[in-house]
């Protein structure tokens, strides 16, 4: 009876030894960042750019994650990757590979890439595949662009109930059209929308940050 | 149907009013008046079981209570028992300790001065016999008799007094001679006495040595003598101690609780240090140890960083376990001078090796810090400035120093650590027993309460049957009062 005892506290104390070890991903951070090419806001690339080097690439820690992604007619491909990047657990190499990325997001800004449609759903779903994948503890999702959505005709984008699931999403940078200028009612409305659609779809929080420098206190929140 | 069921439930599940308990509907005051009095009946005749009921609840619950507050009360005593041995028994292991060191400290003065006396004998013996060699010296130089002056004065005097020219010249002469001879043997008397004094002269510095070395015997006996009132003081407490009293038990428990608070307070600097001590290398560790595993929600280089920390803290215990100032493993304290010499070497260089490890990761995590704020800045657009070199060293040089002395400073967390263990015991169950002693004491009062609260409950319902009960008293021919 004594050895049974002696082995069943052993089996916990090594049950509980192993149990404590866990996977560093759920103390990692992974980032997605979509910056829309289409119509007005394409002259917003380099600004966004900028934005992206400035707040969200010095916040990223060893072994967080970042996909760049952009939004033009059909945004729901493989081919609207522009980058991805997960940092090494050693700083010197992370910050070299910080400083690689940012070169290629300076040849994304200079690119004259344009598109005529606007697909954000689709570079959503998109993102939420590639932020699922990362299995990380915290998942962020930017998207730069001024939210009004124009689908070609026959793409059809449903969200599912836990698309977003556990997911933060901000809106940044979002610019106002013409329309938004004269009836603020418009824009007011497109975001709530917005809000309506992402939520419903399972994200955690749903944001509009009209200040770039708030980037970090946003990051530490949902962190 | 379906509505007559629907109707025969709502009439089931109807609420209870007032109304329905009301024997004569049309009458309530008479319906309520015939409850009240026959309630009055039912509870005169239940009166005994009822008063034992609350008797039985009374006893339940705040008897319950006391027995749980005499319980803490007794465990409290033991534990109180327990501290107070304990206290006595390291009181008095703690003065036998210092009676033992005293009697160390008088060995040791003891062999040093035995050591030292034949040679103090043997010098002391050398100058007394040199001493005694000039007095003897002194002794065997013995000067002239003085006395020619008188013999010189009577010549004078006769000289002139014989009339003969004959007698008279043979006068001159003999005084002539005397005059010689005087001045011949002042001559010698004065050589004598100088020579007297130089050999008492050549005396005064043995004189003084020999004053000195019974300074030295004087000095010595001094501190044996010290040492003996120590003993005494010693043994004077030793024996309060043994006799148990109320003031030594008192004296030690307030000894050992301030011990307990300054070791305490040293113990959270040194934690305090040891923080900054990890957080100063860390970062550096993930440089050094990068891995995506956490043990207990820690990444892989933390624990490394914590193990450093952890590991100078140990050396640190082992380094003053060797040179005997701390007494936590006997295995150590009993080992022989040489192993004892490997272990303090031991950590001395384990010390050394892990505080300019520590300093190296300070010079590394100022770089690595550096680097993160250049490359923020290109990240932003600027232009980074590297023209700051001056401070750059600065820090560089604070912090590779911060790193190279933290460790050593986490070594001596030793001392009160060990004082902490050997307090503790006694804080502990200080505290344990004020904790139990106020339950004992809250236990009482909600007994108190309790108790309390069925005697006037007691009280309430003989008062409901005050009516019968007094009537039924008439009967019995008892006073009305007696109830």
């Amino acid at each position: 009876m004594q050895k049974l005892l002696q082995r069943f506290l052993f089996a916990i104390l090594v049950a509980s030894v192993v149990g404590a070890c866990t996977d560093n991903k759920e103390y990692e951070t992974s980032y997605c960042a979509l910056v829309d090419i289409s119509g007005t806001y394409a002259g917003e690339k380099k600004n966004v750019v900028n934005i992206i080097k400035a707040g969200i690439v010095p916040e990223m820690l060893p072994g967080d994650t970042l996909f760049f992604v952009k939004i033009d007619s059909n945004s729901y491909s493989e081919e609207n990757l522009v980058t991805k990047l997960t940092l090494d657990y050693r700083p010197t190499k992370a910050n070299s590979q910080k400083l690689a990325i940012s070169k290629i997001l300076d040849k994304f800004a200079k690119g004259n890439a344009r598109s005529r449609l606007t697909d954000i759903s689709g570079a959503l779903m998109l993102c939420s595949d590639y932020l699922k994948s990362t299995k990380s503890g915290t998942q962020v999702m930017f998207v730069f662009s001024d939210m009004k959505e124009e689908l070609p005709s026959g793409v059809v984008r449903k969200f599912a109930a836990d698309e977003f699931e556990g997911m933060d999403i901000a809106a940044m940078n979002v610019i106002k059209l013409h329309k938004d200028s004269a009836n603020p009612e418009v824009y007011r409305k497109r975001l709530k929308n917005w809000e309506k659609r992402i939520t419903g779809a399972g994200a955690r929080s749903w944001n509009t940050l009209l200040d770039p420098t708030k980037i970090q206190d946003f990051i530490n929140d949902v962190k | 149907m379906p509505t007559i069921l629907y109707t025969s439930i709502d009439t089931i599940y109807k609420e209870p009013t007032m109304e329905s308990f009301y024997l004569m509907p049309d009458m309530p005051g008479v319906s309520i008046a015939i409850w009240v009095v026959s309630s009055m009946i039912f509870l005169f005749f239940a009166r005994e079981p009822m008063h034992k009921m609350i008797q039985a609840l009374s006893d339940a619950t705040a008897g319950g209570l006391r027995k749980m507050a005499m319980w803490t009360q007794k465990t409290a005593q033991a534990m109180n028992e327990k501290d107070r041995k304990v206290l006595l028994e390291s009181g008095m292991a703690k003065i036998q300790g210092e009676i033992l060191q005293e009697f160390h400290k008088i060995d040791t003065a003891n062999t040093k001065t035995l050591t030292g006396y034949p040679k103090l004998q043997l010098k002391l013996d050398e100058n007394i016999s040199q001493l005694e060699r000039d007095y003897k010296e002194c002794g065997q130089i013995t000067p002239e008799a003085p006395g020619w002056s008188e013999v010189i004065e009577s010549i004078a005097r006769v000289q002139g007094s014989s009339g003969d020219r004959i007698i008279e010249k043979m006068l001159s002469e003999i005084h002539k001679s005397a005059m010689a001879g005087e001045k011949k043997a002042l001559s010698e008397f004065r050589d004598v006495a100088a020579k007297r004094h130089k050999i008492l002269g050549s005396m005064a510095p043995i004189w003084k040595r020999v004053e000195k070395i019974g300074k030295d015997v004087s000095k010595q006996v001094d501190r044996v003598i010290e040492n003996s009132r120590n003993m005494e003081n010693y043994m004077d407490q030793y024996e309060k101690i043994a006799r148990g009293e109320p003031q030594s038990i008192d004296l030690l428990s307030s000894k050992v609780t301030k011990l307990f608070i300054i070791s305490s307070i040293v113990i959270f600097i040194g934690l305090i240090g040891a923080f900054v001590n990890f957080n100063l290398i860390a970062l550096p560790m993930s440089e050094l140890v990068p891995a995506g595993v956490r043990v207990a929600g820690l990444a892989v280089s933390e624990i490394s960083a914590l193990v450093i920390v952890a590991l100078e803290l140990v050396l640190g215990i082992f380094l003053f376990e060797a040179m005997g100032v701390t007494h936590t493993f006997p295995q150590i304290a009993n080992m022989t001078r040489g192993k004892r010499k490997i272990i303090l070497y031991g950590s001395l260089f384990g010390l050394l090796f892990l505080s300019l490890v520590e300093a190296s990761l300070a010079i590394l995590r100022e770089h690595l810090a550096e680097a993160k704020t250049l490359l923020d800045i290109s990240l932003a657009g600027g232009v980074a400035n590297i023209a700051e070199s001056v401070t750059g060293n600065i820090t560089v040089i604070g912090q590779a120093t911060l790193g190279f002395v933290l460790p050593w400073i986490l070594a001596v967390i030793a001392i009160p650590l060990e004082m902490f263990i050997e307090a503790s015991q006694h804080a502990f169950a200080r505290i344990y027993t004020i904790f139990i002693t106020l339950l004992c004491h809250i236990a009482n009062a909600i007994a108190y309460l309790i108790e309390g609260f069925f005697k006037i409950l007691i009280h309430v319902f003989d008062i409901y049957i005050i009516v019968p009960l007094q009537i039924y008293n008439m009967f019995k021919g008892k006073p009305i009062s007696a109830s």
